[in-house]
């Protein structure tokens, strides 16, 4: 697979290149867009993959670059070699010219992040199939392509390869965007996906993929709803099964760290430390941690004030925002509904929720049906608010301040007490009034 | 490529006399004489901290858009010093080690290094004439 430079997962094949990649794709709307707003572009507009690659892949590799000056301007020694424990408190490593490196330390901290699962079942899988890793970092264009499976880097690459004009295609075994709010928001996102042009295969699962003399990738599946086997050639097959912790070479098991038997993944109290008390982990291999950059860093962070700085202060994994940068992004913060449902009852929860038209979406003529929103609260007394949930333009940057809120305890009477900002998406929030119980139409007009 | 460089020394040596029009009949560039890439860390030993004479490092990186303009612009202005100063090229990227030895944090970072010492510096992209003033001041000090 692909290798990289310093900055982990995030830097160099997640969040900075899917975001930037997502932006290429939303810049293609807004110039079709541009139009209604009077602009003079001619379409159909064409987009051109090595520009953007190389813009993305430049800003990445400066990044590895900053990363390396912070180490030396923070007196970080850095050993650039593949490491393995020999014993609890001594990593040894060799270097790529195979020179051997033994370091000893008193406190170890683990954070080798994960790498990308192939569906080694599948015929062809490993062979002929690349992953969101290789994604980024492709040349050329992917062309044709199908994300398969379903997870949000399946929807996030299928929606900006669809923004950018390539015939998309994801194939999904079961729901959509497992562990998010699912049953609502999940689908209102995949359906905005097919309303923007991407191809979906609901209830397929993958056979084999075999190359054609074209250098094509013929790919075979099952629909389960029809019960028969189909097929099509795609130039790139792309598989986003999940990722798993990228510690088997460690030796972890010479040294006592526990892992889940299932997940693969490193198990942590809530100080970050092992099953070993000198050896911690942080971030992605982490069992029962959310796979965030964020909260990655500030445990490692408070960590370090642990171990150096006299602090107590432990890592809170509660209430934590995140956003699925689809081509409609979905932002949330807090309990999703069914979390709600399950933790209070029905009875002690309500719902609060809107469909609504973001005001630039009017003169472009662009479709808002899956704009929506909606808050879970509990009913009695002071009515905190438990989750919040926006599908939306700028997702991210809406729930951003809302997360503060809800850090905060949060109530019902204190958001309607907030003023909305004026026209904005956000301030729909502040005006949620319709329940779902009420069974009222939860159309909202703006002005 | 050994060859080529081999080859770039041989023409450099001599700067008067007949041998110099020999080395244009041979087709390289002035700009190319004087300037070469740093190939490992005791190749920059070598060709620049033992150097006689006077060596700008332009340190750069692939990814590294004003690093595009500076570079050729220095170059074009040590060939027109003729040998008086040498120009080394460092991809920080293929020499980090290097590239951090001489504390470069950010991209174009030039140094002036003479026997062996660094005696001038700068960062980021200069003008034509603030250049011909830096290695004005190299050769001249």
């Amino acid at each position: 697979g692909t290798t990289w430079g310093l900055g982990g997962t995030c830097v160099n094949v997640g969040c900075i290149p899917k975001k930037l990649m997502h932006q290429a794709a939303l810049l293609g709307s807004a110039l079709k867009d541009a139009q209604h707003y009077g602009w003079n572009i001619s379409q159909p507009v064409q987009h051109t993959w090595s520009v953007m690659a190389q813009g993305v892949q430049n800003y990445v590799k400066s990044l590895n670059w900053g990363h390396r000056v912070q180490l030396q301007e923070k007196k970080v020694k850095y050993f650039n070699i593949k490491g393995s424990f020999s014993d609890p408190h001594t990593v040894r490593g060799l270097t790529k010219a195979g020179k051997e490196t033994v370091v000893t330390a008193d406190n170890i901290v683990i954070a080798t992040g994960g790498r990308p699962k192939y569906p080694t079942h599948v015929a062809g899988a490993l062979e002929y199939g690349i992953t969101s890793d290789d994604l980024f970092w492709l040349k050329k264009s992917p062309g044709k392509t199908i994300p398969s499976f379903i997870l949000y880097v399946s929807l996030e690459c299928a929606g900006f390869l669809t923004g950018i004009g390539l015939d998309t295609t994801v194939m999904m075994r079961s729901v959509p965007l497992r562990g998010f709010d699912q049953a609502q928001m999940a689908s209102l996102v995949t359906e905005h996906m097919e309303s923007y042009g991407t191809k979906f295969l609901k209830r397929c699962y993958p056979l084999k993929v075999e190359k054609l003399e074209s250098d094509r990738l013929q790919v075979t599946w099952k629909n389960a709803d029809l019960d028969n086997e189909e097929t099509d050639s795609f130039n790139t097959v792309m598989w986003a099964v999940g990722r798993t912790p990228d510690i088997k070479t460690l030796n972890l098991e010479t040294v006592g760290v526990k892992t889940n038997p299932e997940t693969g993944k490193i198990i942590v109290d809530a100080s970050e430390a092992t099953s070993v008390p000198h050896i911690y982990a942080v971030g992605d291999i982490t069992e029962g941690r959310p796979e965030l950059t964020p909260t990655a860093i500030a445990a490692g962070k408070l960590l370090a004030q642990r171990l150096f700085g006299q602090s107590a202060e432990l890592m809170d994994y509660d209430n934590v925002p995140t956003t699925v940068f689809t081509p409609l992004e979905y932002g949330c913060v807090g309990l999703s509904e069914e979390a709600a449902v399950q933790r209070h009852g029905s009875e002690n929860i309500e719902v609060y929720h809107a469909y609504y038209k973001p005001l630039e979406f009017t003169v472009a003529e662009r479709d808002a049906t899956q704009c929506y929103m909606k808050m879970v609260c509990l009913r009695e007394r002071e009515q905190r608010i438990l989750g919040l949930h926006f599908i939306g333009p700028n997702a991210g940057e809406v729930i951003q301040g809302f997360a503060l809120g809800i850090k905060c305890g949060a109530t019902y009477p204190q958001m309607m007490k907030t003023v909305g900002i004026h026209p904005t998406c956000a301030e729909e929030v502040t005006k949620l009034h319709i329940t779902k119980r009420s069974g009222l139409d939860a159309t909202v007009t703006g002005c | 490529m050994a060859q080529r460089l081999a080859l770039q020394r041989l023409l450099a040596l001599p700067t008067r006399g007949p041998l110099a029009s020999h080395g244009r009949a041979f087709g390289t560039s002035a700009g190319r004489r004087n300037t070469f890439n740093v190939q490992d860390g005791s190749d920059f030993q070598d060709r620049v901290v033992n150097s006689p004479k006077p060596v700008v490092v332009d340190f750069h990186a692939q990814w590294c858009g004003p690093c595009k303009i500076l570079g050729p612009r220095l170059e074009k202005l040590v060939s027109k010093l003729e040998g008086k100063v040498l120009m080394a090229k460092v991809d920080i990227d293929d020499h980090t080690d290097l590239a951090i030895e001489y504390e470069v944090s950010a991209v174009p970072t030039v140094l002036a290094m003479k026997n062996g010492d660094v005696v001038d510096k700068f960062v980021g992209i200069k003008d034509e004439d603030q250049l011909e003033a830096f290695l004005k001041k190299l050769i001249g000090a």
